[in-house]
């Protein structure tokens, strides 16, 4: 267990990453989150991220092609490495176990 | 269309912060967002948002490394600077004294003046409203100009708040010099005299003066209510608490009786220009003569407050046009001035602000700003003329690789370091000082926990050592190695032409700072011993107490009787200022709607003889002629003004009433020697309130006690206290005074920082042309031509000083005398005193020095090499 260091934020922007395919670079990645956590999301924290899983080789990354929005600057590409996507795992099953030895089903999730 | 690209301060900062290997990705990105954001929102907010975007990307995996390894490096550089510094020091000891000396007597003046001209700055400043607050003074027209006076109306305050809806508040103040003779307070067996201020109901809603105990809005709201200062509670029941509603007994010449205390305040402090002890009610004042109700009498001064946001410009114009509204025909005017701006700039010329104490800051100011300056300039020439000491450590470092930016921090360094060894001494020195400076001009400075004292004389310590090395700094770190180092001495100490400007400069500030000194001094002794029409030595006075007045002509009889008492007189006024005035006169000749201002002096029998007034025409007021309390007595000005010849004998209309001129005094100063002597007339009267001995100069101890013991005799209920009327007279230039010992002090330091840097930079030149010096004495020169050639380069240099100084100093000083009616005239001696003074300074600095050259035995300097 000890091995999977990664925070609840880091995990978001790795899947994230994943889901985009081809189309992970930065903006195109908080544009996604921030759809879908609803909150605008600053351009320092994404990159800290992805920095920081790229140093725990979570994440590879290439540079990709230049748009002239970009004032001519190219992309970076991200990509999950397969320790990224075996940490994801990790992370899920240790989800689904904790939810698995609930006592009982949590009230406010009931659609009644 | 223009395109709009992400703003650039920001931009530039993220290049500068980010990690190179980020940045292209990064700022595609930011300018990506940024483009998509203009869709949405306008530039501004755009540029807001990239900007907060920009200062969030500042995380610590995101920035750059900076260079520890770098920064170690410049720490060891830094370190061995300060080494070489302090060593530099130890070794050209003598330098350094006199760099520090100068630095540390320059900071101290220095900090003095700081703390004394942010004094006079705050002055009056502490109030809450205090950008609100106005006094509106009167401008006064007649034939000679217009007169601004504080006086106003009574009715003033109250009709303005009633009409003007700018005015939030106003308060008439009737200040305790206005009845000329205090009052006396009784409590018990207590008896103070005291000078009493009448004020408005709101007096403490538009100053923030603050009562101690009382209720600021309910006090002083009858006739019958009084409010004390702590300090005048104290003295009279040795208590400041519960003293509210305790009844007073006030015994003075118009509003004797019993008061109630209804409150206690806090006496003003030295940051007051207005000092007060004790406040009755305006009202008792305002009611006790029907006259006061008119809008032509004019009495207290006037302050109020204006809304916020009223601009006092377009106001003025609105009260300008006041006066015109009450009374018709009249073509005074009213201006309301800035409550604390009246204390710096409290005199008028023709209606204008026309400066005041000011004056007094700013010449402190500059004179501090001089001392500094040459002090500053010690360092540069002395530094400038020891490069060659220290060519070869330049040279040297050079060679090794120190780029000149090193070698202008290491020497901006060394003047820095030593400035702040002199703050250190300053510092302590304006402690030392500062009791007897506070003594001096009669403030309580201090500075200990005052935080911006601390941050301005850091400040300009910093600025005084970087003015200072600046110079040396770039003159030292420019010389190429290769010349250095094989010996051009030419190339590298150039002709000094620089040096020679600045010690020119010094002394031609020399020259002027002593001309002026010697003006300063002779223009306040002229004032201090101007003939001023009237003797006014060995002459004193008292105040009689009222029970007293009305014996006051036996009292004068009985007091005659003594044979060291030469005359007796009584009076009403002084002769300092304070005297009534009119325009109610009328004679032959008068054209219509011409106005002429009289000062009014009352004055009892023998005043014109004891005060030793000259009779031009005409006599003086006797007892021999009963019809005397019906005539007038002018001065030489007043006929003048009127333009009546042969006067005497001829009738003027006083206040409706006809006078004989029975006689024309010669002029005499009856007011400030700031002014023209001004038209008046002396009337006399029985039975005034002060009265006055003219005594012979031996044993007046014992003269003044039999006038004591005489007085005593009449039972008085008040003690009896005597002035010396000279001690008045010198009262009134305490300001001068004061200026005259500190700008003469200040002077004198300056003068003494110059010589200062004139020693350093001789016994250094003697220095170095020692040998030369030496074998010249060996082929046979004489001591005195030694001297000759070593003093000859300065004393050239000190020549053209003394040559531009002159007229510069004529000029200043001539400017400065003509704010004087009366003044001294310039003395060619003046300027010749200061050029030959400075000249033998100079003088005996360099000849003290090369004399040590010329006497010492060529083989001491010559064995070493």
């Amino acid at each position: 267990m000890k091995k999977t260091k990664i925070g609840e934020f880091e995990e978001l922007v790795l899947m994230a990453v994943i889901v985009l395919q081809e189309e992970a670079y930065g903006v195109e990645i908080k544009r996604e989150l921030e759809t879908r956590l609803n909150t605008r999301l600053s351009v320092g924290s994404i990159q800290s991220a992805l920095k920081r899983m790229e140093d725990k080789s979570y994440l590879t990354s290439e540079l990709g092609e230049a748009t002239p929005k970009r004032g001519g600057k190219r992309k970076r590409i991200y990509a999950a490495t397969q320790e990224g996507e075996r940490v994801l795992q990790e992370m899920k099953a240790i989800r689904e176990g904790l939810w698995a030895s609930f006592p009982r089903p949590l009230i406010n999730l009931r659609t009644i | 269309m223009k395109e709009l690209t992400p703003p650039k301060w920001p931009l530039l900062f993220l290049r500068f912060f980010l990690k190179p290997d980020y940045l292209e990705e990064i700022e595609g990105d930011l300018e990506e967002i940024y483009a998509d954001l203009l869709e949405e929102v306008d530039q501004r907010r755009a540029n807001l948002i990239y900007s907060w975007e920009v200062i969030r990307l500042l995380r610590p995996n995101l920035i750059r490394h900076f260079n520890f390894n770098h920064r170690l490096n410049n720490y060891d550089m830094a370190k061995h600077h300060f080494l070489l510094i302090l060593r530099s020091f130890m070794r050209y000891k003598s330098t350094f004294v006199i760099n520090l000396l100068g630095l540390t007597i320059g900071l101290s003046c220095a900090f003095l003046a700081l703390l004394w001209v942010s004094d006079e700055l705050n002055k009056d400043r502490f109030h809450a409203q205090d950008d609100q607050l106005y006094q509106v003074m009167q401008n006064n027209k007649d034939s000679k100009g217009i007169e601004t006076i504080p006086n106003t109306p009574c009715m003033l305050a109250e009709t303005l708040v009633e009409e003007h809806p700018e005015v939030i508040k106003a308060v008439p103040v009737l200040p305790p010099n206005y009845f000329f003779d205090p009052g006396v307070l009784l409590h018990e067996d207590k008896t103070i005299r005291v000078a009493e201020q009448y004020v408005g109901k709101d007096f403490f809603e538009v100053f923030s003066f603050k009562v101690l105990d009382g209720d600021a809005e309910n006090v002083l709201q009858t006739k019958e209510e009084i409010m004390l200062s702590d300090d005048l509670a104290y003295k009279l029941f040795g208590t400041t608490e519960g003293l509210i509603g305790k009844s007073l007994e006030w015994s003075h010449e118009f509003y004797p009786g019993n008061y109630v205390i209804t409150g206690i305040f806090e006496k003003p402090g030295s940051n007051s220009s207005m000092q007060f002890d004790l406040l009755f009610n305006f009202d008792l004042f305002f009611e006790s003569i029907d006259y006061l109700k008119s809008w032509g009498n004019n009495e207290p001064s006037t302050y109020v407050v204006l809304e916020k946001g009223v601009d006092p410009a377009v106001y003025n114009e609105k009260l300008a046009k006041f006066l015109q509204t009450k009374i018709e025909d009249i073509e005074n005017t009213f201006t309301a001035h800035p409550y604390s701006r009246q204390y710096l700039y409290g005199n008028y010329e023709n209606g204008q602000e026309a400066g005041g104490r000011i004056t007094y800051v700013r010449l402190f100011s500059i004179i501090t700003l001089i001392s500094l300056l040459i002090a500053a300039i010690n360092f540069i020439n002395l530094s400038t003329a020891q490069a060659s000491r220290r060519m070869k450590e330049i040279g040297v470092k050079k060679v090794i690789g120190a780029g000149r930016r090193t070698l202008v921090w290491q020497y901006l360094g060394e003047a820095l370091l030593l400035a702040t060894f002199s703050f250190v001494l300053a510092v302590g020195i304006t402690g030392f000082l500062l009791p007897a400076f506070n003594e001096l001009v009669g403030k309580q400075l201090t500075f200990l926990n005052q935080f911006w004292f601390w941050g301005s004389t850091l400040g300009i310590t910093f600025l005084t050592g970087l003015i200072a090395g600046l110079y040396p700094a770039l003159y030292l770190s420019r010389f190429t190695p290769g010349h250095i180092l094989k010996g051009v001495p030419n190339r590298i100490e150039g002709k000094g032409v620089a040096r020679h400007f600045l010690v020119a400069f010094q002394f031609v500030v020399s020259i002027l700072l002593i001309v002026s000194a010697l003006v300063v001094y002779k223009q306040t002794q002229l004032i201090q011993s101007k003939n001023l029409g009237y003797d006014r030595a060995n002459i004193v006075y008292f105040n009689v107490d009222e029970e007293v007045v009305e014996k006051g002509e036996a009292l004068v009889e009985e007091l005659k009787k003594h044979p060291n008492i030469t005359n007796v007189t009584s009076f009403s006024h002084d002769l300092m200022g304070n005297h009534g005035g009119t325009s109610f006169m009328h004679w032959e000749g008068r054209e219509q709607g011409e106005k002429v201002n009289f000062g009014n002096l009352e004055v009892g029998y023998d005043f014109i003889e004891t005060l030793d007034i000259q009779i031009k025409e005409g006599r003086s007021y006797s007892k021999a002629f009963p019809t005397d309390k019906q005539s007038i007595i002018f001065n030489e000005a007043a006929i003048e003004a009127m333009g009546i010849e042969d006067p005497v004998g001829k009738k003027v209309s006083l206040w409706r009433k006809d006078r004989e001129i029975i006689g024309v005094a010669k002029n005499f100063h009856f007011e400030n020697l700031y002014n023209e002597i001004k038209p008046c007339f002396l009337i006399v009267y029985e039975g005034l309130n002060k009265i006055m001995i003219k005594m012979s100069p031996d044993n007046q101890q014992k003269t003044i006690a039999f006038i004591e013991d005489t007085y005593q005799a009449f039972g008085p209920q008040a003690p009896f206290e005597y002035r010396f009327l000279d001690e008045d007279y010198q009262n009134m230039y305490v300001a001068e005074q004061q200026m005259k010992v500190l700008s003469l002090s200040f002077c004198i330091i300056a003068i003494l920082i110059s010589c200062l840097g004139l020693f350093g930079l001789m016994a250094f030149a003697v220095e170095r042309r020692q040998k030369e010096m030496s074998i010249r004495k060996i082929l046979g020169a004489a001591p005195l031509s030694i001297m000759y050639l070593l003093s000859l380069d300065t004393l050239k240099v000190v020549l053209i000083a003394v040559l531009l100084a002159v007229p510069l100093s004529y000029w200043i000083n001539n400017n400065w005398l003509n704010n004087f009616a009366y003044r001294i005239d310039l003395q060619w001696w003046f300027f010749l005193g200061a050029g030959l003074l400075t000249i033998v300074i100079a003088w005996i600095t360099i000849g003290f020095q090369s004399l040590k050259v010329a006497m010492v035995n060529p083989a001491e300097t010559l064995k070493r090499e």
